[in-house]
């Protein structure tokens, strides 16, 4: 059921949650050149758009912090410092003895961590009601924290501005992605239960999570 | 003025053009480094950054005040005085000051800046508050958080100067600008090194389900799986006296005034202020607007709408603080 509640709006940021996550889980089995090769894309671009906030970030000591959404099979490793960079890895595979242990850690649910980049939630609030937990250098963790919320962001932009014309189909999107998510809702009650659960399944391998049933 | 003046705190400029769109009379800020009492790494402005606050501020009839309100050390004022006529040179509305000598300077070199007493200067007495006024012109006093109403009512009469309090937000229970907890346990003083419990010294520990809040080498809290966490500043810290673990200076709720606009109306402040300025937008913006919401209807002499506010305060809990409390 359609939650009463939620506005054409909400819903929209919900199919972009939904897509960012999937995306985010995908990102790591594309293979390590291929992604990299993406996110430096993407992070090019968000220098681009955010200037001020890439000059501290490379204004900052050199030391890495790893931000772990504990919803999806991915972790996403930034270093600050001259050589800023941002990779995505595999949770369980930063998990061997021989890896690198990060100065920082933060983790939360990735929606949290969405909203919290993109200023829409604030991170004491969340750390209080202990939705978001932090480990290490916790000058790191405000340091950042700080940066990115002194910047207007909204990544599904700058993602989308990466392949040129989708940015300009993106607010169309944005505005149609409501209705639509509801058409969608209603076709998805009318399958059989059968394809139903497929789909859920189809829609959780790609965001790298296991649908409630097999929970 | 028939209303109040509200005071917003902005340690981003994202967060200073939250604040404005949300509401804000006036906000404050502080510059990037140990001038200010918020000193936390990436938050602060620069100077090309204040330019551009007062710039958006200005074109929609909001002040900036710029908190230079920690104490010079010896040997070392430039950084101080620089930041005074920085400020001035910005075309700030008021600078909020709190040691002698830099109220000395700031009033000489620049008598047209307009003047208001930090809450760190702790001046808590019509004397006090008398001497700065006299001696200095300040035109403002934000008033610490250890009086109750009818005190501030009393300090009202007494006194001739606007009078600026706390209503919202992290609470200093200590006598501010005195207070060496956090230099004890960290050797960094929140009233030279404008910061109180350093993030460089806090660490989050998880122990089993519970997490251990450090500063330095001290335990500040542990808390269960179900209960809020909070940031270790030692006034709020756990802490065990005959066998028993209590919060023994100040348990770690935010103010919420709300309740007690009519009450502070009628003890004579002039402008309500909101602590936060480490706080992100997103907390800005929500209290800035309910704050801003309340404060209309108050004004239009309806009843203040009651607002939740509860998910943004540290210790999920709110007090009115001193405004209502007699000592234990």
């Amino acid at each position: 059921m359609r939650d009463p509640d939620t506005t054409p709006d909400d819903r929209a940021r919900l199919f972009e949650m939904r897509l960012g996550r999937a995306g985010l889980g995908l990102v790591p089995r594309l293979g390590g050149r291929l992604s990299d090769a993406l996110l430096d894309r993407l992070f090019q671009r968000l220098a681009a758009r955010h200037p001020r906030a890439f000059a501290t970030l490379r204004s900052m000591p050199e030391a890495s912090l790893r931000i772990e959404p504990v919803d999806t099979p991915a972790a996403l490793t930034l270093r600050v410092g001259p050589a800023l960079s941002l990779r995505v890895t595999r949770r369980d595979d930063d998990a061997g003895p021989d890896a690198a242990r990060p100065d920082a850690i933060i983790r939360g649910p990735y929606a949290r961590l969405l909203d919290l980049l993109e200023g829409r939630i604030d991170g004491d609030a969340l750390f209080f009601r202990r939705e978001l937990a932090i480990e290490g250098d916790t000058a790191l963790i405000l340091a950042l924290r700080n940066t990115l919320d002194g910047e207007e962001m909204d990544l599904m932009a700058d993602a989308a501005s990466i392949a040129g014309p989708l940015a300009r189909v993106l607010p169309v999107l944005r505005r149609n992605a409501g209705p639509a998510l509801d058409r969608l809702e209603a076709a998805r009650r009318l399958l059989p239960p059968p394809l139903r659960r497929g789909l859920d399944r189809v829609e959780a391998r790609l965001a790298g999570t296991r649908p409630a049933s097999e929970v | 003025m028939d209303g109040f003046e509200l005071i917003c705190p902005a340690g981003t400029p994202a967060a200073l053009r939250a604040a404005v769109d949300a509401g804000a009379d006036a906000v404050y800020l502080g510059f990037r480094d140990e001038t200010n009492a918020r000193n936390f790494p990436g938050l602060n402005f620069t100077r090309d950054d204040v330019a551009e606050a007062v710039a958006y501020a200005h074109a929609r009839k909001v002040e900036v005040f710029v908190a230079i309100n920690t104490y010079p050390q010896a040997g070392n004022l430039a950084p101080w005085q620089r930041a005074v006529d920085d400020a001035a040179r910005l075309k700030v509305d008021a600078v909020i000051l709190a040691d002698l000598g830099l109220l000395e300077y700031a009033a000489r070199r620049h008598p047209d800046l307009r003047l208001h007493l930090s809450v760190q200067a702790s001046a808590a007495n019509a004397e006090a508050i008398r001497l700065y006024r006299e001696a200095f012109g300040v035109r403002r006093v934000v008033l610490p958080r250890v009086l109750t109403v009818p005190e501030i009512a009393r300090l009202n009469a007494e006194v001739d100067i606007e009078t600026e309090v706390f209503v919202f937000g992290g609470l200093c229970p200590m006598a501010e600008g005195r207070c060496s907890l956090s230099s004890y346990a960290t050797g960094l003083s929140p009233n030279k090194q404008g910061v109180c419990s350093p993030a460089s010294h806090v660490r989050y520990e998880p122990r089993g389900t519970a997490l251990a809040t450090k500063l330095g080498d001290f335990t500040i809290n542990v808390v269960g799986a179900d209960e809020p966490a909070g940031y270790p500043t030692l006034c709020k810290g756990r802490f065990v006296a005959g066998d028993t673990p209590a919060y023994l200076f100040e348990e770690p709720t935010s103010l919420n005034a709300m309740d007690l606009l009519p009450e502070l109306k009628a003890a004579g402040v002039h402008a309500l202020k909101i602590e936060g300025r480490q706080r992100g937008k997103a907390y800005i913006g929500a209290v800035v607007g309910a704050y801003r919401e309340a404060l209309t209807a108050f004004a239009a002499g309806q009843p203040v709408p009651r607002l939740d506010l509860q998910a943004m305060v540290e210790g999920g809990t709110q007090t009115t603080g001193a405004y209502k409390r007699a000592w234990r």
